[in-house]
Protein backbone atom coordinates (compact mmCIF):
# COMPACT_ATOMS: atom_id res chain seq x y z
CA UNK A 1 0.00 0.00 0.00
CA UNK A 2 2.82 2.22 0.61
CA UNK A 3 6.42 3.37 -1.03
CA UNK A 4 9.34 3.40 0.22
CA UNK A 5 9.46 6.85 0.75
CA UNK A 6 6.70 6.01 3.14
CA UNK A 7 8.78 3.93 5.46
CA UNK A 8 8.61 6.37 8.13
CA UNK A 9 5.92 7.99 10.19
CA UNK A 10 7.00 11.39 10.34
CA UNK A 11 6.34 10.89 5.87
CA UNK A 12 3.26 9.52 6.45
CA UNK A 13 2.11 12.66 8.61
CA UNK A 14 3.61 15.24 6.04
CA UNK A 15 1.49 13.40 3.40
CA UNK A 16 -1.92 13.67 5.59
CA UNK A 17 -3.47 16.52 3.59
CA UNK A 18 -6.49 17.32 5.73
CA UNK A 19 -4.59 17.36 8.86
CA UNK A 20 -4.97 20.18 11.04
CA UNK A 21 -4.22 21.03 14.75
CA UNK A 22 -6.39 23.09 17.10
CA UNK A 23 -4.97 25.08 20.07
CA UNK A 24 -7.85 25.60 22.74
CA UNK A 25 -5.68 28.29 24.38
CA UNK A 26 -4.88 30.38 21.48
CA UNK A 27 -7.65 29.24 20.10
CA UNK A 28 -6.20 28.96 16.60
CA UNK A 29 -5.80 26.59 13.41
CA UNK A 30 -2.21 25.25 12.48
CA UNK A 31 -1.00 22.83 9.58
CA UNK A 32 1.94 20.70 9.99
CA UNK A 33 4.16 23.35 8.65
CA UNK A 34 3.46 25.77 11.10
CA UNK A 35 4.10 23.34 13.78
CA UNK A 36 8.04 22.68 12.75
CA UNK A 37 10.24 24.38 14.26
CA UNK A 38 13.74 24.95 12.41
CA UNK A 39 16.75 22.63 13.62
CA UNK A 40 19.07 23.85 10.38
CA UNK A 41 21.20 26.19 13.31
CA UNK A 42 21.44 22.97 15.62
CA UNK A 43 23.86 20.78 12.85
CA UNK A 44 23.78 18.26 15.27
CA UNK A 45 24.69 14.38 13.50
CA UNK A 46 21.86 11.91 15.48
CA UNK A 47 21.95 12.66 19.14
CA UNK A 48 20.07 11.88 22.18
CA UNK A 49 17.57 14.52 23.05
CA UNK A 50 15.33 14.53 26.02
CA UNK A 51 11.83 15.90 25.60
CA UNK A 52 10.02 17.03 28.46
CA UNK A 53 6.31 17.36 27.62
CA UNK A 54 2.81 18.50 28.83
CA UNK A 55 -0.25 18.59 25.89
CA UNK A 56 0.18 21.64 24.88
CA UNK A 57 0.97 23.15 21.28
CA UNK A 58 4.21 24.33 21.92
CA UNK A 59 4.94 20.68 23.29
CA UNK A 60 3.19 19.13 20.06
CA UNK A 61 5.21 21.59 18.29
CA UNK A 62 8.20 20.04 19.94
CA UNK A 63 7.87 16.52 19.55
CA UNK A 64 7.33 16.39 15.60
CA UNK A 65 9.78 18.68 15.08
CA UNK A 66 11.92 15.91 16.71
CA UNK A 67 10.49 13.29 14.58
CA UNK A 68 11.30 14.83 11.88
CA UNK A 69 14.49 14.91 12.53
CA UNK A 70 17.49 12.01 12.98
CA UNK A 71 17.83 12.51 16.61
CA UNK A 72 16.65 9.75 19.27
CA UNK A 73 14.24 10.94 21.54
CA UNK A 74 13.66 10.34 24.89
CA UNK A 75 9.80 11.61 25.54
CA UNK A 76 9.30 12.42 29.70
CA UNK A 77 6.61 14.61 32.00
CA UNK A 78 7.57 17.80 32.41
CA UNK A 79 6.25 18.04 35.70
CA UNK A 80 8.67 15.41 37.05
CA UNK A 81 10.55 16.44 39.82
CA UNK A 82 13.67 18.55 39.46
CA UNK A 83 15.94 16.09 40.78
CA UNK A 84 14.58 12.99 39.12
CA UNK A 85 14.97 15.16 36.01
CA UNK A 86 18.78 15.49 36.84
CA UNK A 87 19.33 11.52 37.90
CA UNK A 88 17.63 10.73 34.69
CA UNK A 89 20.22 13.25 32.82
CA UNK A 90 23.37 12.15 34.97
CA UNK A 91 22.15 8.46 33.87
CA UNK A 92 22.05 9.00 29.75
CA UNK A 93 23.72 12.17 29.43
CA UNK A 94 21.47 13.31 26.43
CA UNK A 95 23.07 15.91 23.65
CA UNK A 96 20.25 18.08 23.89
CA UNK A 97 17.35 18.98 26.21
CA UNK A 98 14.32 20.83 25.76
CA UNK A 99 12.47 21.77 29.36
CA UNK A 100 10.19 24.62 29.27
CA UNK A 101 10.48 24.86 33.36
CA UNK A 102 14.01 25.33 33.44
CA UNK A 103 15.57 28.36 31.93
CA UNK A 104 19.45 26.97 32.42
CA UNK A 105 20.47 23.62 32.86
CA UNK A 106 23.95 23.02 34.15
CA UNK A 107 26.80 21.56 31.98
CA UNK A 108 24.64 22.65 28.77
CA UNK A 109 24.98 25.74 27.01
CA UNK A 110 21.43 27.69 26.29
CA UNK A 111 20.08 28.27 22.29
CA UNK A 112 17.19 29.40 20.87
CA UNK A 113 15.33 27.51 17.86
CA UNK A 114 12.16 29.36 15.79
CA UNK A 115 9.51 28.32 13.90
CA UNK A 116 6.37 29.59 13.09
CA UNK A 117 5.99 32.57 15.91
CA UNK A 118 7.76 31.18 18.76
CA UNK A 119 10.68 30.61 19.94
CA UNK A 120 12.25 27.61 22.42
CA UNK A 121 15.26 27.07 24.65
CA UNK A 122 17.29 24.21 23.43
CA UNK A 123 20.10 23.12 25.76
CA UNK A 124 22.92 21.37 24.19
CA UNK A 125 26.27 19.90 25.26
CA UNK A 126 27.99 18.44 22.14
CA UNK A 127 30.69 17.03 24.66
CA UNK A 128 27.90 14.10 25.39
CA UNK A 129 28.30 11.98 22.18
CA UNK A 130 26.09 9.23 22.97
CA UNK A 131 26.65 5.92 21.09
CA UNK A 132 22.93 5.17 19.45
CA UNK A 133 21.52 2.30 17.89
CA UNK A 134 20.21 2.88 14.30
CA UNK A 135 16.70 1.74 15.04
CA UNK A 136 16.53 3.64 18.47
CA UNK A 137 14.14 6.42 17.45
CA UNK A 138 11.93 6.95 21.01
CA UNK A 139 12.61 5.84 24.50
CA UNK A 140 9.73 5.81 27.08
CA UNK A 141 9.72 4.92 30.40
CA UNK A 142 7.51 2.22 31.64
CA UNK A 143 6.28 4.15 34.87
CA UNK A 144 5.65 7.91 33.43
CA UNK A 145 6.10 9.87 36.22
CA UNK A 146 8.64 8.26 39.02
CA UNK A 147 11.85 9.15 37.24
CA UNK A 148 12.77 5.51 36.69
CA UNK A 149 15.86 5.15 34.78
CA UNK A 150 14.60 2.01 33.08
CA UNK A 151 13.83 3.26 29.10
CA UNK A 152 11.61 0.98 26.43
CA UNK A 153 13.78 0.97 23.39
CA UNK A 154 11.47 1.56 20.19
CA UNK A 155 11.93 1.82 16.31
CA UNK A 156 10.57 3.99 13.87
CA UNK A 157 9.42 0.76 12.02
CA UNK A 158 7.31 0.32 15.58
CA UNK A 159 5.57 3.42 15.94
CA UNK A 160 4.47 3.78 12.25
CA UNK A 161 3.70 0.08 12.58
CA UNK A 162 1.73 -0.01 14.96
CA UNK A 163 -0.03 3.18 14.20
CA UNK A 164 -0.97 1.26 11.03
CA UNK A 165 -2.62 -1.28 12.66
CA UNK A 166 -4.80 0.93 14.81
CA UNK A 167 -5.84 3.17 11.86
CA UNK A 168 -7.15 -0.69 10.91
CA UNK A 169 -9.35 -1.22 13.78
CA UNK A 170 -10.60 2.25 14.56
CA UNK A 171 -13.08 4.24 13.08
CA UNK A 172 -10.89 7.15 12.05
CA UNK A 173 -12.09 9.74 9.62
CA UNK A 174 -10.53 13.00 7.90
CA UNK A 175 -13.50 14.30 9.53
CA UNK A 176 -12.51 13.45 12.97
CA UNK A 177 -11.73 16.15 15.65
CA UNK A 178 -9.77 14.49 18.22
CA UNK A 179 -8.53 16.15 21.71
CA UNK A 180 -5.23 15.59 22.89
CA UNK A 181 -6.12 14.29 26.75
CA UNK A 182 -3.50 11.62 27.42
CA UNK A 183 0.28 12.77 27.87
CA UNK A 184 2.89 11.96 25.02
CA UNK A 185 5.25 10.64 27.05
CA UNK A 186 2.58 7.87 27.62
CA UNK A 187 2.47 5.19 24.69
CA UNK A 188 -1.33 5.55 24.71
CA UNK A 189 -1.58 9.38 23.85
CA UNK A 190 1.16 8.86 21.65
CA UNK A 191 -0.55 6.22 20.47
CA UNK A 192 -3.61 8.38 19.78
CA UNK A 193 -1.79 11.11 18.06
CA UNK A 194 0.26 9.01 15.20
CA UNK A 195 -2.72 7.50 14.31
CA UNK A 196 -4.37 10.41 14.04
CA UNK A 197 -1.77 12.26 12.55
CA UNK A 198 -1.22 9.47 9.99
CA UNK A 199 -5.16 9.43 9.19
CA UNK A 200 -5.39 13.76 8.82
CA UNK A 201 -7.55 13.93 11.12
CA UNK A 202 -8.42 17.82 13.50
CA UNK A 203 -5.97 17.26 16.40
CA UNK A 204 -6.73 19.66 19.88
CA UNK A 205 -4.39 20.56 21.86
CA UNK A 206 -3.87 22.59 25.38
CA UNK A 207 -6.86 20.81 26.83
CA UNK A 208 -7.18 21.26 30.49
CA UNK A 209 -8.07 17.60 31.91
CA UNK A 210 -11.74 16.11 32.11
CA UNK A 211 -11.99 17.84 35.34
CA UNK A 212 -12.21 21.48 34.11
CA UNK A 213 -15.94 22.78 33.01
CA UNK A 214 -13.54 23.79 29.83
CA UNK A 215 -12.80 20.51 28.90
CA UNK A 216 -16.69 19.92 28.34
CA UNK A 217 -17.07 23.51 26.53
CA UNK A 218 -14.45 22.67 24.20
CA UNK A 219 -15.79 19.43 23.43
CA UNK A 220 -18.95 21.02 22.80
CA UNK A 221 -17.26 24.21 21.08
CA UNK A 222 -15.34 22.14 18.67
CA UNK A 223 -17.62 18.84 18.43
CA UNK A 224 -14.82 16.25 19.01
CA UNK A 225 -15.31 12.74 17.99
CA UNK A 226 -13.80 10.54 20.25
CA UNK A 227 -12.60 10.66 23.83
CA UNK A 228 -9.86 8.38 25.06
CA UNK A 229 -9.04 7.35 28.83
CA UNK A 230 -7.90 4.50 31.31
CA UNK A 231 -9.50 3.12 33.87
CA UNK A 232 -9.26 5.82 36.48
CA UNK A 233 -10.85 8.43 33.34
CA UNK A 234 -14.07 6.12 33.33
CA UNK A 235 -14.23 5.87 36.95
CA UNK A 236 -14.14 9.84 37.12
CA UNK A 237 -16.54 10.12 33.81
CA UNK A 238 -18.90 7.91 36.00
CA UNK A 239 -18.75 9.96 38.85
CA UNK A 240 -18.94 13.71 37.25
CA UNK A 241 -22.23 12.62 35.35
CA UNK A 242 -21.10 11.91 31.89
CA UNK A 243 -23.39 9.25 30.93
CA UNK A 244 -26.34 11.67 32.06
CA UNK A 245 -25.83 13.61 29.10
CA UNK A 246 -25.47 13.48 25.30
CA UNK A 247 -22.81 14.21 23.18
CA UNK A 248 -23.67 14.19 19.78
CA UNK A 249 -20.57 14.85 17.92
CA UNK A 250 -18.96 11.41 19.97
CA UNK A 251 -18.30 8.73 17.48
CA UNK A 252 -16.33 6.71 19.45
CA UNK A 253 -14.27 6.05 22.76
CA UNK A 254 -11.46 3.97 23.85
CA UNK A 255 -10.28 2.73 27.10
CA UNK A 256 -7.05 0.96 27.57
CA UNK A 257 -4.19 1.19 30.28
CA UNK A 258 -5.33 -1.66 32.90
CA UNK A 259 -8.38 -3.29 33.49
CA UNK A 260 -11.59 -1.25 34.19
CA UNK A 261 -13.59 -3.04 36.29
CA UNK A 262 -16.96 -4.67 34.62
CA UNK A 263 -19.59 -3.16 36.31
CA UNK A 264 -18.23 0.19 34.91
CA UNK A 265 -17.45 -1.27 31.70
CA UNK A 266 -20.91 -2.46 31.22
CA UNK A 267 -22.39 0.93 32.14
CA UNK A 268 -20.15 2.52 29.80
CA UNK A 269 -21.09 -0.15 26.90
CA UNK A 270 -25.00 0.47 27.63
CA UNK A 271 -24.72 3.86 27.32
CA UNK A 272 -22.62 3.76 24.18
CA UNK A 273 -25.43 1.38 22.51
CA UNK A 274 -28.07 3.53 23.26
CA UNK A 275 -26.00 6.60 22.19
CA UNK A 276 -25.04 5.17 19.15
CA UNK A 277 -20.87 5.64 20.23
CA UNK A 278 -18.31 2.60 19.69
CA UNK A 279 -16.60 1.58 22.61
CA UNK A 280 -13.30 0.15 22.25
CA UNK A 281 -11.90 -2.24 24.94
CA UNK A 282 -7.97 -2.81 24.18
CA UNK A 283 -4.54 -3.86 26.01
CA UNK A 284 -1.56 -3.36 25.29
CA UNK A 285 1.82 -2.50 26.79
CA UNK A 286 5.05 -0.15 26.49
CA UNK A 287 6.89 -2.92 25.06
CA UNK A 288 4.32 -3.67 22.55
CA UNK A 289 4.65 0.47 21.13
CA UNK A 290 1.39 0.85 22.43
CA UNK A 291 -1.32 -1.93 21.39
CA UNK A 292 -1.49 -5.17 21.59
CA UNK A 293 -5.35 -6.67 21.27
CA UNK A 294 -8.65 -4.75 20.85
CA UNK A 295 -12.10 -6.05 21.33
CA UNK A 296 -14.33 -5.41 18.72
CA UNK A 297 -17.39 -3.12 19.96
CA UNK A 298 -20.09 -5.87 18.52
CA UNK A 299 -18.34 -8.13 20.31
CA UNK A 300 -17.72 -6.28 23.89
CA UNK A 301 -21.63 -7.61 25.62
CA UNK A 302 -20.76 -11.14 24.95
CA UNK A 303 -16.78 -10.38 25.90
CA UNK A 304 -17.07 -7.72 28.92
CA UNK A 305 -14.00 -9.30 30.76
CA UNK A 306 -12.00 -9.84 27.51
CA UNK A 307 -8.78 -7.85 25.85
CA UNK A 308 -10.14 -9.02 22.66
CA UNK A 309 -8.32 -10.06 20.01
CA UNK A 310 -4.89 -8.98 18.38
CA UNK A 311 -4.58 -6.24 16.38
CA UNK A 312 -3.41 -6.81 12.65
CA UNK A 313 -0.20 -8.14 11.82
CA UNK A 314 0.19 -8.95 15.50
CA UNK A 315 -0.25 -12.41 16.92
CA UNK A 316 -0.48 -13.80 20.60
CA UNK A 317 0.40 -17.64 21.94
CA UNK A 318 0.23 -18.38 25.33
CA UNK A 319 3.47 -19.98 26.83
CA UNK A 320 2.60 -23.54 27.47
CA UNK A 321 4.69 -23.89 30.22
CA UNK A 322 3.76 -21.04 32.43
CA UNK A 323 0.42 -19.54 30.64
CA UNK A 324 1.84 -16.23 30.01
CA UNK A 325 0.82 -14.00 27.30
CA UNK A 326 3.44 -13.74 24.73
CA UNK A 327 3.29 -11.09 21.73
CA UNK A 328 4.61 -10.82 18.92
CA UNK A 329 4.18 -8.55 15.69
CA UNK A 330 6.36 -5.59 14.26
CA UNK A 331 5.55 -3.12 17.17
CA UNK A 332 7.32 -5.08 19.56
CA UNK A 333 10.30 -3.25 20.88
CA UNK A 334 14.17 -3.94 20.92
CA UNK A 335 15.05 -4.34 24.69
CA UNK A 336 14.99 -2.11 27.58
CA UNK A 337 17.70 0.55 28.52
CA UNK A 338 19.30 0.39 32.14
CA UNK A 339 21.79 2.85 31.68
CA UNK A 340 23.69 4.96 28.73
CA UNK A 341 25.32 1.77 27.61
CA UNK A 342 21.88 0.01 26.32
CA UNK A 343 21.43 2.82 23.85
CA UNK A 344 24.21 0.67 21.93
CA UNK A 345 22.67 -2.10 21.21
CA UNK A 346 18.82 -3.39 19.79
CA UNK A 347 17.85 -6.77 20.60
CA UNK A 348 15.29 -8.14 18.19
CA UNK A 349 12.59 -9.66 20.34
CA UNK A 350 10.11 -12.00 18.64
CA UNK A 351 8.07 -12.84 21.61
CA UNK A 352 7.38 -10.27 23.99
CA UNK A 353 6.91 -12.33 27.49
CA UNK A 354 4.43 -9.50 28.80
CA UNK A 355 3.87 -10.92 32.47
CA UNK A 356 0.38 -11.37 31.95
CA UNK A 357 -1.11 -14.75 32.46
CA UNK A 358 -4.13 -15.31 29.60
CA UNK A 359 -6.29 -17.68 28.43
CA UNK A 360 -8.01 -17.91 25.22
CA UNK A 361 -11.84 -18.78 24.78
CA UNK A 362 -13.12 -21.12 21.35
CA UNK A 363 -13.90 -17.86 19.30
CA UNK A 364 -10.51 -16.52 19.48
CA UNK A 365 -10.92 -13.96 22.83
CA UNK A 366 -8.17 -13.59 25.27
CA UNK A 367 -8.18 -13.10 29.20
CA UNK A 368 -6.14 -11.84 31.38
CA UNK A 369 -5.98 -13.91 34.64
CA UNK A 370 -3.77 -12.82 36.69
CA UNK A 371 0.00 -11.84 36.87
CA UNK A 372 3.14 -13.36 36.73
CA UNK A 373 6.00 -10.86 38.21
CA UNK A 374 4.86 -8.90 40.99
CA UNK A 375 3.65 -6.10 39.10
CA UNK A 376 0.39 -3.81 40.23
CA UNK A 377 -0.94 -0.76 38.14
CA UNK A 378 -1.93 1.93 41.41
CA UNK A 379 -4.26 4.30 39.61
CA UNK A 380 -2.38 3.75 36.05
CA UNK A 381 0.65 3.86 37.53
CA UNK A 382 2.62 0.67 37.01
CA UNK A 383 4.42 -0.40 40.38
CA UNK A 384 7.42 -3.03 40.49
CA UNK A 385 5.97 -4.25 43.95
CA UNK A 386 9.55 -5.91 44.93
CA UNK A 387 11.12 -2.29 44.15
CA UNK A 388 9.22 -0.62 46.11
CA UNK A 389 9.72 -3.44 48.66
CA UNK A 390 13.36 -2.98 48.75
CA UNK A 391 12.91 0.75 48.31
CA UNK A 392 10.58 0.75 51.95
CA UNK A 393 13.26 -1.57 53.79
CA UNK A 394 16.19 0.50 52.81
CA UNK A 395 14.45 3.40 53.97
CA UNK A 396 13.60 2.24 56.98
CA UNK A 397 16.12 -0.04 57.35
CA UNK A 398 13.83 -2.82 58.48
CA UNK A 399 13.33 -6.21 56.79
CA UNK A 400 10.23 -7.24 58.06
CA UNK A 401 7.83 -5.90 55.95
CA UNK A 402 5.67 -6.83 52.44
CA UNK A 403 4.28 -5.03 49.70
CA UNK A 404 1.18 -5.67 47.98
CA UNK A 405 -1.72 -4.46 45.66
CA UNK A 406 -4.96 -5.15 45.32
CA UNK A 407 -7.59 -4.49 42.82
CA UNK A 408 -5.31 -1.65 41.07
CA UNK A 409 -6.04 0.90 43.68
CA UNK A 410 -4.63 -0.26 46.71
CA UNK A 411 -0.91 -0.38 47.91
CA UNK A 412 -0.93 -2.59 50.97
CA UNK A 413 2.21 -2.42 53.57
CA UNK A 414 2.30 -5.21 55.66
CA UNK A 415 4.84 -4.49 58.52
CA UNK A 416 5.83 -5.37 62.03
CA UNK A 417 6.88 -1.56 63.30
CA UNK A 418 4.65 -0.32 65.79
CA UNK A 419 6.12 2.58 66.25
CA UNK A 420 6.08 2.97 62.02
CA UNK A 421 5.38 6.49 61.24
CA UNK A 422 2.41 5.97 58.05
CA UNK A 423 1.83 9.66 57.10
CA UNK A 424 5.89 10.65 56.67
CA UNK A 425 5.93 7.51 54.78
CA UNK A 426 3.03 8.48 52.61
CA UNK A 427 4.59 11.31 51.63
CA UNK A 428 7.90 9.71 50.85
CA UNK A 429 5.92 7.15 48.69
CA UNK A 430 4.08 10.13 46.59
CA UNK A 431 7.28 12.32 45.95
CA UNK A 432 9.26 8.84 44.80
CA UNK A 433 6.38 6.38 43.17
CA UNK A 434 3.43 9.14 42.66
CA UNK A 435 1.15 6.91 44.67
CA UNK A 436 -1.76 8.96 46.51
CA UNK A 437 -1.53 8.61 49.55
CA UNK A 438 -5.59 7.52 50.17
CA UNK A 439 -3.90 4.75 47.98
CA UNK A 440 -1.65 3.64 50.20
CA UNK A 441 -2.90 1.02 53.46
CA UNK A 442 -0.87 -0.32 56.02
CA UNK A 443 -1.49 -3.19 58.05
CA UNK A 444 0.37 -4.15 61.34
CA UNK A 445 1.28 -7.89 61.78
CA UNK A 446 3.28 -9.22 64.98
CA UNK A 447 4.73 -11.58 62.74
CA UNK A 448 4.75 -11.53 58.70
CA UNK A 449 2.58 -14.19 57.36
CA UNK A 450 4.89 -17.04 55.72
CA UNK A 451 4.12 -20.07 53.20
CA UNK A 452 5.19 -23.48 53.75
CA UNK A 453 8.56 -22.70 51.81
CA UNK A 454 9.00 -19.55 54.57
CA UNK A 455 8.50 -16.78 52.18
CA UNK A 456 6.12 -13.82 52.25
CA UNK A 457 2.25 -15.24 52.22
CA UNK A 458 0.80 -12.31 50.01
CA UNK A 459 -2.03 -13.85 49.64
CA UNK A 460 -2.94 -14.15 52.99
CA UNK A 461 -1.85 -10.56 53.96
CA UNK A 462 -4.34 -9.69 51.78
CA UNK A 463 -6.96 -11.60 52.96
CA UNK A 464 -5.95 -10.34 56.64
CA UNK A 465 -6.33 -7.25 55.79
CA UNK A 466 -9.57 -7.33 53.90
CA UNK A 467 -11.04 -9.37 57.16
CA UNK A 468 -10.70 -6.10 59.07
CA UNK B 1 -14.41 22.56 64.98
CA UNK B 2 -15.51 25.21 62.32
CA UNK B 3 -16.63 24.25 58.67
CA UNK B 4 -13.68 25.73 57.73
CA UNK B 5 -11.42 23.95 60.43
CA UNK B 6 -13.58 20.69 58.99
CA UNK B 7 -12.79 21.74 55.42
CA UNK B 8 -8.56 22.30 56.35
CA UNK B 9 -8.76 19.03 57.79
CA UNK B 10 -10.17 17.35 54.74
CA UNK B 11 -7.86 18.65 52.57
CA UNK B 12 -4.76 17.61 54.81
CA UNK B 13 -5.71 14.12 55.28
CA UNK B 14 -5.95 13.90 51.41
CA UNK B 15 -3.19 15.41 50.33
CA UNK B 16 -1.05 15.05 53.04
CA UNK B 17 0.50 18.50 52.87
CA UNK B 18 0.97 21.04 55.66
CA UNK B 19 -1.91 22.88 56.97
CA UNK B 20 0.21 26.12 56.20
CA UNK B 21 0.07 25.43 52.58
CA UNK B 22 -3.72 25.57 52.29
CA UNK B 23 -5.53 28.67 51.39
CA UNK B 24 -8.07 30.28 49.70
CA UNK B 25 -6.25 30.80 46.47
CA UNK B 26 -4.95 26.85 46.47
CA UNK B 27 -5.90 25.48 43.17
CA UNK B 28 -6.69 22.20 41.55
CA UNK B 29 -3.38 20.69 40.00
CA UNK B 30 -1.41 23.74 41.27
CA UNK B 31 1.01 21.24 43.43
CA UNK B 32 1.78 17.90 42.43
CA UNK B 33 -0.25 16.78 45.38
CA UNK B 34 -3.74 18.00 43.94
CA UNK B 35 -3.67 15.56 41.07
CA UNK B 36 -7.30 14.17 39.58
CA UNK B 37 -6.66 10.98 41.64
CA UNK B 38 -6.62 12.94 45.09
CA UNK B 39 -9.21 15.35 43.81
CA UNK B 40 -11.52 12.24 44.06
CA UNK B 41 -10.45 11.17 46.94
CA UNK B 42 -10.84 14.37 48.49
CA UNK B 43 -14.55 14.53 46.98
CA UNK B 44 -14.98 11.46 48.98
CA UNK B 45 -13.61 13.05 51.84
CA UNK B 46 -15.54 16.13 51.86
CA UNK B 47 -18.75 14.45 51.09
CA UNK B 48 -17.93 12.24 54.08
CA UNK B 49 -16.92 14.46 57.24
CA UNK B 50 -19.96 16.85 55.54
CA UNK B 51 -22.44 14.13 55.88
CA UNK B 52 -23.70 15.25 52.30
CA UNK B 53 -23.62 13.96 48.83
CA UNK B 54 -22.53 15.87 46.33
CA UNK B 55 -24.07 16.39 43.02
CA UNK B 56 -21.94 15.18 39.65
CA UNK B 57 -22.29 18.11 38.15
CA UNK B 58 -20.91 20.28 40.76
CA UNK B 59 -17.98 18.40 40.84
CA UNK B 60 -16.22 19.96 38.23
CA UNK B 61 -16.78 23.85 40.55
CA UNK B 62 -14.54 22.61 43.23
CA UNK B 63 -11.44 24.32 41.52
CA UNK B 64 -9.76 25.63 44.49
CA UNK B 65 -9.80 26.12 48.63
CA UNK B 66 -12.41 29.11 48.05
CA UNK B 67 -14.59 27.62 45.04
CA UNK B 68 -14.75 24.54 47.09
CA UNK B 69 -16.45 26.78 50.08
CA UNK B 70 -18.47 28.14 47.50
CA UNK B 71 -19.72 24.59 45.86
CA UNK B 72 -20.72 23.72 49.20
CA UNK B 73 -22.95 26.66 50.19
CA UNK B 74 -25.41 24.61 48.11
CA UNK B 75 -25.55 21.62 50.35
CA UNK B 76 -25.78 24.09 53.59
CA UNK B 77 -22.39 23.85 54.59
CA UNK B 78 -21.69 27.98 55.15
CA UNK B 79 -18.71 29.33 55.72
Amino acid sequence: MFSNKHNNLINLIKDSQSLKFIDVESNKIYYLNDMLFDLDTMDLPRSLGFLYLDTSLISLKVYLTFLNSPHALVLLSDSIDLKLKENLEDSYLPTFIIDSKRAKIPKYTTDKITGNASIIDLHINTSYTTKLHENIKILLSTSGTTGSPKLVKLSEDNILKNALSICEYLPIATTDVTPLNLPLHYSYGLSVLHSNAISGTTIVCGLPDILNKDFWNYLEEHKFTSIAGVPFIYEMLKRIGFMKKSYPSLKYITQAGGNLSQNIKMEFYEYCNDNAIEFFVMYGQTEATARISYVPPADLKNKITSIGKPIKNGKITIDDKTGELLYSGPNVFGGYANEIENLACWEDIVHLRTGDLADKDEHGFYYIKGRLKRIVKVFGNRINLDEIEAYLKSRLNMSLLACTGIDDKILLIAHSNEALNESELKKAIFASYKIQGSAIKFKYFEELPKNKSDKIDYNKIILQYLDN
Amino acid sequence: MTNNDILLKAFVTILEIEASKIDDDLKYQSIAEWDSINHMFLINEIESVFNIEIDSEDILYFKSFKETKVALSKYNVTF
